[in-house]
């Protein structure tokens, strides 16, 4: 299944978008960097959110009221990490292709995505008093687990294969 | 007395900095909660800056959001500063040498510095302000400061990874 679309990361690399990241030594750097910042307000708000739907930070304020308020800071985040990542996608395609931790975090994010347009943003929504505890908590540590999983093989695109 | 530059070069070759740097799994994971944990430090540390700069959560108390996020945040400072020391040892010479890495560290120097001057100067009256949506100009400030001086540290640290 997975070798059939091979051609697509093959076009990726002959594309004029990878030539330009790829020909500029420092662009590259500078992608990783953005995408950095991104995680800071993902993985910071998601943390957040959790923590508070776990009653561990700000018991005395509505969850409804802190999603609202950080919800526009999860976004941000998440605007900046998929373009730079696209980006840096475009410029090593080839090289993801043939990287298991890069699958792996494709299989993590796309599990992420799902799980916080649906189960996490509904568990926000919702007033404290009709959320039950096991909701709150399952909402919380899916959240943690997808998206720090996201993170750590991210992370290890770069060190494993 | 030993220079610096024999303290660093000490440690990178000590049999932890050796170990730690030639192992083909513990520098990844080690890295890799360094820098995952800026989600806990530098991220919570941003949400209490965005207050400090009347941008975010205006209708809590200042105090309320720094001694609930507090915490937390120090605990992710010290997953890092733990996480950062025994990459710190593993690279020493390399460290000291990259002017990425002393950037890294006077940015750091100042973002302490930042903090001691909003602890003995504003935040002294903080009863006035408080609770205002917007904090005075000099907490507004150092929440700026604060954000730029981060922003420029995780910066640091990803361009000093090159020069290993």
């Amino acid at each position: 299944m997975v070798a059939s679309i091979y051609p697509f990361f093959a076009w990726c690399e002959r594309t004029w978008l990878c030539k330009e990241i790829t020909v500029h030594e420092s662009i590259f750097p500078a992608l990783e960097t953005i995408h950095l910042f991104g995680l800071v307000l993902l993985l910071g708000t998601i943390l957040i959110l959790s923590l508070r739907l776990l009653g561990l930070l700000m018991p005395r304020q509505p969850t409804p009221n802190l999603a609202r308020a950080l919800g526009r800071y999860t976004a941000l985040g998440l605007a900046i990490m998929l373009p730079s990542g696209v980006l840096m996608f475009v410029a090593t395609a080839v090289r993801c292709y043939s990287n298991t931790s890069f699958w792996v975090k494709m299989c993590f994010l796309a599990t992420a995505l799902v799980f916080h347009f649906s189960y996490f943003k509904k568990a926000l929504r919702l007033p404290d008093s009709q959320n039950s505890r096991l909701r709150g908590r399952l909402a919380a540590f899916g959240a943690l687990f997808l998206w720090f999983g996201v993170g750590a093989s991210g992370r290890s695109i770069g060190f494993f294969g | 007395m030993m220079s610096v530059m024999e303290v660093c070069r000490l440690l990178d070759r000590s049999a932890i900095g050796t170990d730690i740097r030639e192992s083909s799994l513990l520098f990844p994971i080690i890295e890799g909660i360094h820098v995952l944990a800026l989600s806990l430090s530098v991220g919570l540390i941003l949400i209490t800056d965005l207050r400090l700069m009347g941008v975010v959560l205006r209708n809590r108390a200042t105090s309320e959001i720094w001694s609930q996020f507090s915490p937390w945040m120090m605990s992710g400072f010290g997953v890092m500063f733990l996480t950062g020391a025994l990459l710190f040892w593993s690279h020493a010479l390399s460290a000291y040498h990259s002017t990425a890495f002393r950037m890294k560290l006077l940015l750091l120097i100042l973002s302490g510095l930042n903090a001691a001057v909003y602890h003995f100067t504003i935040y002294r009256k903080m009863g006035q302000w408080d609770t205002s949506p917007i904090p005075p100009i000099q907490a507004r400030l150092a929440g700026w400061t604060s954000l730029i001086l981060w922003a420029g540290v995780i910066t640091m640290g990803r361009i000093m990874a090159y020069t290993f």
